[in-house]
């Protein structure tokens, strides 16, 4: 009996709860078709529809006013698939119109009947011209939104500008600002100041009626935000210099990248080969990009600010710098040069000049031998007692000039260069190794590698004698007063600057008295400069120099590096040299260089027989 | 009462019950013919309209129903492991063979024609939960028995989960009332709940909103057993006036807070409860500090166990994504209608937002809108009355069916007709997550039809049974 009553009391309690979820059903509903009349009003004006408005992508302009990136008007075509009429329409007129096939059309139709209530994308880049003839014929259901494609008046700085393509999946996890459909900035300054190129986008919540005709907007645009242009960037690139610094690389795989000492704002940065930035634009990109992507010369990698070259006998320079400041140099101390300096059974070869010379002499020369004298000293230096203690020493001194770590510049995906630490040393050699293992350190060779932009900056460094400021490759943003801080300090090397001169007198003597970089001269400029042959196991050596002028109150400090492009003075002096002069005269003198330079073709059998491979397969 | 005279089919049939069913199979006809009718086809006869369809799966609905009339009762009991076998193997076979629609795989394709599974899984699982419970030596307060239910539900809901089809699967969670109806403890059923409960509703409030709600509830629900009002709102006063003063006085966010208190007093209750061998306010403290660990275990697999699309759905329940055109548009647009419906509602075939299809599936699982828009809260208010009737009518029939075989089934059968009600007419007008489960009877389905009909019929079938015998002695 006592479960029967038990039981009686559930029934009971189970008839309350089933009673009030009825309730709660009927009091909602008693609100929402009784109480609230918002829905009727909804049902009415019905449908919302959301529209973006997409701002103007910011321009770049070049240090002198002169475009880079120009922001041209185009039109994406939307579709709300349910509002097509039954009866269909005119497909065949439309892909005319839109310049795609009828086929493509349809296609893209089915797709966006599978949301029919959602704005699906027909097709993009459509331009201006076409758009209007689009709106006259009235397509029920289509609709057309204003969008800012790229254009490039100079086609100069594929690599340095970067491109736009439609964000990734990836972008839109990142960032909510994004979503799909969105245009981003890829690469160079595009990516590196999207967030100031990009503006933000707006939106304009509109009603419509049932058959899909605009009525107004929804809450007379309570919700409505305006779109914010982009910024306009004015970089410190020189359009004028980087087209000319094109056009010299063109044929030869390497890069230029020149700076102005006293600000560390890059006026030049070429990568060499190149594209032209109109190819990554419209509805072509892809397939232009996939083109670009499988040319074994790389035109899409950034050769000035992301590859690893060793910096061959420019880096002598930085060797010496040490020795002084270490106390093991003295600017007028001799070493002999027997073609060479021997360490054990290898020789580090030289080739031949006068003997003995000092270290203004040995820069002028580039002589090989007097350099591994120097070194030797520094990481054998007594009082760090022994040679990994020393070698440490001298890393701390060449991470101090930027190498071997990024220069923090405002450029996206910088590469380090590599500059070899004990630990390397030992992992390669099982912990066995002497001073003279590193030795090939001494003239740029070996494990050293390092980007052209970071030989850029060891020339501004020699030229401000002793600091740099971060380089970097945008002047002034629209609407800001200043960049970020970072790029007004000075940044000091651990050398004095009392020890340059001799540097820099040694780079002076090179190009004006006797020594390596003669053709460099200009008369009247002061010309300081080092050249580079740095062997590397692709072939032929790479062909580096690396100067700045003028000596004193230097404007313009320049690396150029050609892989394969023999000795120093071969190819990139000329190129470096042609630059200098367009930049601290306006004109060119020397027409005859000016034609060998662009006559000059370097070969390259390395790549060629990567094409050949690739093509096999 | 009854016209004993008659041995005829309807002998000893419910007829209120069976009205009932008559009546909500003809408004959902009524209500799919005016969400679907569609002007293009000349032909009103013409095979391709839905409402046609329907009434073909009406006519075989009540030629099944006939049949199961005819059958005997004991029959029931004698096929129900057999269907629940047959019904598993089903299921898995869908798993495997069937055909994806909308993200489930859940239907089989016979020509033009999809069969749903999940819908005759629910009958067998009913069947055999009657028959397994109804066992002379079952006990519900033994734990090797509850066990036994509980592979009897969970069986088919795993694998219906496995198919995607989490919204159907749910559905069996709806026996627990059933199982309270035959003596489950409270001590099992209360957690239970409350889990369902928070995982609902963690969604839609906030974790410290939440908390409140929970402590008011629990203090409430002790209150009303012991009668000690007064205490327990100086309880309550006392907490809150501590997690206040705490957060304002620590940098400590008002959760927190809350938190820190209540797992205090929890603790000094715990005490005193085992001292004073006060088990009811022990486990109920236990269920409260349960919960405070459940609501991040919820936010845990709603990040990481859901499906995108799963995660979707109950965000766009709880109007996280509130973009008109994006996820939630489909509830947004189904309040439209039903809200604008008013009280007599427009008329039939005269709803601008089922004629304009602004409203998705407005045939099938959100068939409420059609009867909204167009019939108005006097429309919409009958037909709850009519389930509701018909829920009440099914839990009358099981209790005068005097074995635990008949009784059980009825409960079932009102289980599962009342999660569907609830759930489907919930997220039309936006209290419940879109689950994607039909509205009975109503809404369009071949499937969902003939289950539900014989679902309904075979409880009708069993309580005639008893009737006649009892008239028969």
């Amino acid at each position: 009996m006592k479960f029967e009553r038990a039981s009686l009391q559930r029934y009971a309690t189970l008839r309350w709860i089933v009673a009030a979820v009825f309730v709660a059903l009927a009091l909602r509903l008693c609100y929402i078709q009784l109480i609230d009349t918002k829905y009727k009003d909804l049902a009415t004006s019905n449908i919302i529809r959301r529209v973006v408005e997409y701002p103007s992508r910011g321009e770049v302009l070049d240090r002198r006013g002169e475009y880079l990136v120009q922001s041209r008007e185009c039109y994406d075509v939307m579709v709300i698939a349910g509002e097509i009429p039954h009866e269909g329409f005119d497909t065949m007129r439309m892909a005319a119109i839109l310049d795609i096939t009828p086929e493509r059309l349809r296609s893209q139709i089915d797709k966006a009947r599978r949301y029919p209530r959602a704005p699906f994308l027909v097709t993009n880049y459509v331009p201006q011209q076409a758009k209007l003839a689009f709106d006259e014929c009235y397509f029920k259901g289509f609709y057309t939104v204003f969008r800012t494609a790229r254009q490039y008046p100079r086609k100069i700085g594929g690599n340095l500008l970067g491109y736009v393509g439609e964000v990734s999946e990836r972008d839109i996890k990142r960032w909510p600002y994004y979503s799909a459909g969105d245009y981003i900035g890829i690469g160079g300054v595009e990516s590196a100041y999207e967030v100031e190129l990009r503006g933000r986008k707006g939106v304009k919540v509109e009603t419509t009626d049932t058959h899909g005709a605009v009525k107004g907007s929804y809450m007379d645009g309570a919700f409505d935000t305006l779109p914010v242009n982009g910024r306009r960037l004015i970089s410190t690139i020189d359009a004028r210099l980087q087209a000319f610094a094109e056009e010299l690389m063109e044929g030869k795989i390497g890069a230029v990248v020149a700076i102005e000492p006293s600000s560390g704002e890059i006026l030049v940065m070429a990568s060499s080969p190149t594209y032209d930035p109109d190819e990554l634009v419209g509805r072509q990109r892809g397939n232009h990009y996939m083109t670009l992507q499988e040319n074994v010369r790389q035109p899409l990698f950034n050769r000035a600010v992301k590859s690893k070259y060793p910096p061959g006998s420019t880096f002598k320079l930085v060797q010496g710098l040490i020795g002084m400041q270490e106390g093991v140099l003295h600017s007028s101390d001799l070493h002999p040069c027997h073609e060479g300096f021997v360490v054990g059974k290898r020789k580090v070869k030289c080739h031949s000049h006068r003997s003995p010379v000092d270290l203004r002499d040995a820069v002028a020369t580039s002589c090989n031998a007097y350099f591994c004298y120097v070194f030797k000293d520094i990481i054998t230096n007594p009082k760090y007692g022994g040679v990994r203690r020393g070698l440490e020493v001298w890393r701390e001194y060449v991470e101090s000039f930027g190498f071997g770590r990024t220069l923090d510049s405002d450029f996206i995906g910088e590469g380090v260069g590599n500059v070899p630490s004990t630990e390397d040393y030992d992992r390669m050699y099982n912990g066995r190794w002497n001073w003279g293992t590193p030795i090939s350190l001494s003239i740029g060779q070996g494990e050293m590698g390092c980007t052209p932009l970071q030989m850029a900056n060891l020339a501004a460094i020699v030229a401000n004698r002793g600091y740099y400021y971060i380089p970097h490759i945008v002047k002034h943003i629209e609407g800001c007063d200043s960049l970020d801080a970072r790029f007004y300090q000075r940044q000091y090397t651990k050398v004095d600057s009392r020890y340059f001169e001799p540097i820099v007198e040694g780079m002076w003597r090179g190009v004006n008295v006797w020594g390596t970089s003669r053709g460099a001269e200009l008369p009247g400029l002061d010309v300081c400069g080092k050249t580079g042959t740095a062997q590397n196991p692709h072939g032929k050596d790479h062909s580096t120099f690396l100067s700045f002028a003028p000596k004193d109150n230097p404007r313009i400090a320049i690396s150029v590096y050609v892989e394969n492009g023999g000795f120093g003075a071969t190819i990139a002096l000329p190129i470096a040299s042609l630059i200098e002069e367009l930049y601290l005269t306006d004109t060119i003198r020397r027409p005859e260089m000016l034609r060998y330079v662009k006559e000059h073709t370097v070969y390259y059998p390395y790549y060629d027989k990567l094409n050949a491979k690739k093509n096999r397969k | 009462m009854f016209d004993s005279s008659s041995e005829g089919l309807f002998y000893g049939i419910d007829r209120v019950a069976l009205l009932l069913y008559v009546a909500l199979v003809a408004v959902g006809l009524l209500c799919i013919t005016a969400a679907s009718y569609d002007e293009r086809i000349d032909d009103v006869f013409s095979m391709s309209h839905f409402y046609m369809k329907q009434l073909m799966w009406i006519g075989i609905s009540w030629t099944v129903a006939l049949v199961l009339l005819l059958i005997d009762e004991k029959y029931f009991h004698m096929w129900a492991y057999p269907a629940y076998i047959l019904g598993i193997a089903s299921l898995v076979a869908v798993l495997m063979f069937g055909r994806e629609v909308n993200g489930a795989r859940a239907w089989f394709q016979l020509g033009d024609v999809r069969i749903q599974p999940v819908e005759f899984a629910k009958i067998a699982t009913a069947l055999t939960l009657a028959r397994v419970m109804s066992a002379y030596s079952f006990s519900i307060s033994r734990p090797s028995d509850i066990v036994k239910v509980a592979v009897v539900i969970m069986l088919p809901l795993g694998i219906i989960i496995l198919q995607n089809d989490t919204g159907s699967g749910v559905v069996l969670c709806s026996f627990l009332f059933v199982l309270y109806r035959e003596g489950l403890s409270r001590a099992i059923c209360m957690p239970l709940v409350l889990i369902v409960f928070l995982f609902i509703f963690s969604f839609i409030l906030e974790p410290l909103a939440l908390f409140l709600v929970l402590l008011a509830a629990l203090v409430v629900y002790s209150a009303a057993r012991s009668g000690r009002w007064s205490a327990h709102v100086r309880f309550m006063a006392f907490t809150l006036l501590c997690s206040l003063l705490l957060s304002v006085a620590t940098p400590l966010s008002g959760y927190a807070s809350l938190m820190i208190v209540c797992g205090v007093e929890a603790a000094v209750l715990i005490i005193a409860a085992v001292q004073n061998k006060a088990y009811e306010i022990l486990w109920l403290t236990a269920m409260f500090i349960g919960s405070m660990i459940f609501v991040p275990t919820t936010d845990y697999i709603f990040d990481n166990v859901l499906k995108p699309h799963q995660r979707d759905r109950v965000l766009s329940f709880v109007g996280m994504k509130s973009d008109p055109l994006g996820i939630d548009y489909n509830v947004n647009q189904s309040q439209i209608a039903i809200g604008s419906g008013g009280f007599a509602g427009k008329g039939f075939m005269e709803g601008t937002q089922i004629r304009y299809n602004f409203v998705p599936e407005k045939h099938t699982d959100f068939i409420f809108c059609t009867l909204g828009e167009e019939w108005g809260f006097v429309g919409t208010i009958a037909v709850l009355g009519l389930f509701i009737a018909l829920i009440l009518r099914l839990m009358k029939m099981g209790e005068r069916i005097k074995e635990p075989f008949g009784r059980i089934y009825c409960y079932c059968v009102a289980a599962i007709l009342l999660f569907h009600v609830m759930v489907n007419v919930g997220m039309t007008i936006g209290l419940m997550p879109v689950m994607g489960i039909p509205l009975p009877l109503m809404s369009y389905g071949g499937s969902s039809l003939v289950a539900f009909t014989m679902l309904i019929i075979i409880a009708i079938r069993l309580d005639a049974s008893t009737r006649q015998d009892a008239a028969n002695i």
